[in-house]
């Protein structure tokens, strides 16, 4: 059962076409990665999906309800949308209480959350004095503070640092693992390779790929063959349904498939392998290679 | 405890937990003193009133100006701020019914705006009583009462066109230049010398109907707070449609 669901959603800005007929699923239990280059149109989408914008066409919903009209949403949705949202002159403490005080959270809570992200000892420091990292944490304090079921964090590891980001991923799987939906935009894949168990991957508005990250690993398994004729073994591999790519005039490299199988096709066709390798491409260049229409992943 | 109170409560959280509102209460408080001080001090010298004569009671109270400027700074801040500091997107999160975000936000600071005004002519008034019994004077003219009122009034009314303003605009810098800019251009200076008989029907002109004495060129109390409440309402109307539709982000 998914828990955020966006159909056919839309978004256009005049001439731009922010979003465009974008439908992806986000399940419980997991931690999804909402993956793009900058421009993608990953915060329209989360806006719209957040009811800070109104969708051209189509809808996004969580537990099937729009969020307007979710009738207490802290305590369902917690979203952290950037990390300048921030009176500069509010402390920290000050500033959840004002969204505790909105959505009638007991001030107890204000506590604990700065507690979880360790801003403890910065609470009663005014924010415009705050790092980028600091503003981050308190990003998802905000997000924490009715204990919802479902997180949406829009490039949460921005500004921080190696043990930050170490920190953030364990909060992200524990949240997850407790069963919550936790939906995280980035736009460096090899930033959330370690934490998602989903991705949903968006170029220029459109879904490129909806799928888990296991099977997006599974396509970027390579196997380079070198040969006498690569033009030939690149004939009669295309022939058999595998994917290739010319290197040079004696080399090819073939992606989702294995040794044996371009070993086989090419003892099949009498062409002698001089030498067969087998390499995981980094996810960075995959997901570079999808959002450039290079390559297609089955959703 | 229902929302439309929580919201009340958030929204006067906001207010007293940033420096706008001690820093110009503050700035508020030493002008209205310092401006009736000045006033008694010049009294019956050459071509002023005498102490203690109506006319010169009256001019040492108009200072509801302070509290009508400073409340108006205030909602502009208050609706504009949001905008200009984005707690506008934790603001819609936290309550996703942009209407009444922004009614609650137009009650709370009104009923600031009200309490704003009476401790601003509060003080002016406790002042002036204070310097006319140093010097043996204990007798306030007719109109003290009215004038109060209407200070109470105005403040209200402006705080309420300052979020308006702050939330037509979305930006506190510039709706504060171009409010000032209107008080002091358009109204006193240009319409006051090419068309005075029209500036008491504009906003800065209907609010002295309120909270100055009676005199030419100003109109009568309640027509003024007619007037000024419709303004008011106009704006507010008109910001109110376009916080709920604009998107925000």
């Amino acid at each position: 059962m998914s828990v955020i669901s966006v159909s056919h959603l839309t978004k256009r800005y005049g001439q731009v076409l922010a979003v465009d007929d974008l439908s992806f699923d986000v399940h419980p239990g997991k931690v999804t990665g909402f993956l793009g280059p900058n421009g993608a149109g990953k915060t329209t989408t989360l806006r719209i999906l957040l009811g800070l914008a109104d969708p051209t066409a189509g809808s996004a919903t969580i537990g099937g309800v729009e969020y307007r009209r979710l009738p207490d949403p802290l305590r369902q949705v917690g979203a952290a949308l950037d990390s300048d949202t921030f009176h500069p002159g509010r402390s920290a403490t000050q500033h959840l209480k004002v969204i505790a005080a909105a959505a009638g959270i007991p001030h107890r809570r204000v506590g604990e959350v700065l507690d979880q992200v360790g801003l403890a000892n910065a609470a009663g420091r005014r924010v415009g004095g705050y790092s980028l990292g600091m503003r981050q944490r308190l990003s998802l304090a905000g997000a924490l503070l009715g204990d919802p079921g479902v997180l949406i964090l829009d490039e949460p590891l921005n500004g921080l640092d190696p043990e930050g980001i170490r920190w953030m991923r364990g909060l992200l799987r524990s949240l997850a693992a407790e069963g919550r939906t936790v939906l995280v935009s980035s736009h460096l894949l090899t930033e959330v390779a370690q934490t998602v168990d989903e991705v949903v991957v968006l170029a220029k508005g459109r879904l490129i790929a909806e799928t888990t990250l296991a099977e997006l690993a599974g396509h970027s398994s390579v196997t380079r063959a070198r040969t006498t004729d690569a033009t030939r073994l690149a004939d009669v591999l295309l022939a058999a349904g595998i994917k290739v790519r010319l290197v040079d005039g004696t080399t090819v490299e073939a992606r989702g498939t294995d040794a044996d199988a371009v070993g086989l096709a090419a003892a099949g066709a009498g062409l002698p392998i001089l030498e067969l390798s087998r390499h995981d491409e980094d996810l960075e260049t995959l997901f570079f290679d999808l959002v450039n229409d290079k390559q297609e992943v089955a959703a | 405890m229902n929302a439309t109170v929580r919201l009340a409560r958030a929204e006067f959280r906001k207010l007293f937990t940033t420096r706008a509102v001690p820093l110009s209460t503050a700035i508020a408080a030493v002008v209205t003193v310092a401006s009736v001080l000045i006033d008694a001090a010049v009294a019956g010298k050459p071509g002023q009133h005498a102490l203690g004569s109506t006319l010169e009671t009256y001019a040492m109270l108009k200072i509801g100006v302070v509290a009508v400027v400073v409340m108006l700074i205030l909602g502009i801040l208050a609706a504009g701020g949001e905008f200009r500091h984005r707690t506008i997107v934790p603001t819609l999160l936290a309550t996703p019914q942009r209407a009444r975000v922004f009614a609650v936000k137009v009650a709370v600071i009104a009923l600031f705006g009200a309490v704003f005004g009476a401790v601003i002519f509060g003080l002016g008034l406790g002042t002036v009583t204070g310097v006319l019994a140093a010097h043996g004077i204990h007798y306030l003219p007719a109109e003290v009462g009215r004038m109060y009122i209407g200070t109470v009034i105005a403040s209200a009314c402006f705080g309420m066109i300052g979020v308006a303003l702050g939330a037509l605009t979305r930006n506190t810098v510039g709706a504060i230049v171009a409010a000032i800019a209107w008080a002091l251009f358009v109204e006193e200076i240009t319409l006051n010398t090419v068309a005075p008989s029209l500036e008491k029907w504009l906003p800065v002109g209907a609010s002295t109907g309120l909270t100055n004495p009676p005199g030419p060129g100003v109109l009568a109390p309640v027509t003024a707070g007619a007037i000024l409440a419709g303004y008011a309402v106009v704006m507010l109307v008109a910001a109110s449609r376009t916080t709920i539709r604009r998107d925000v982000g």
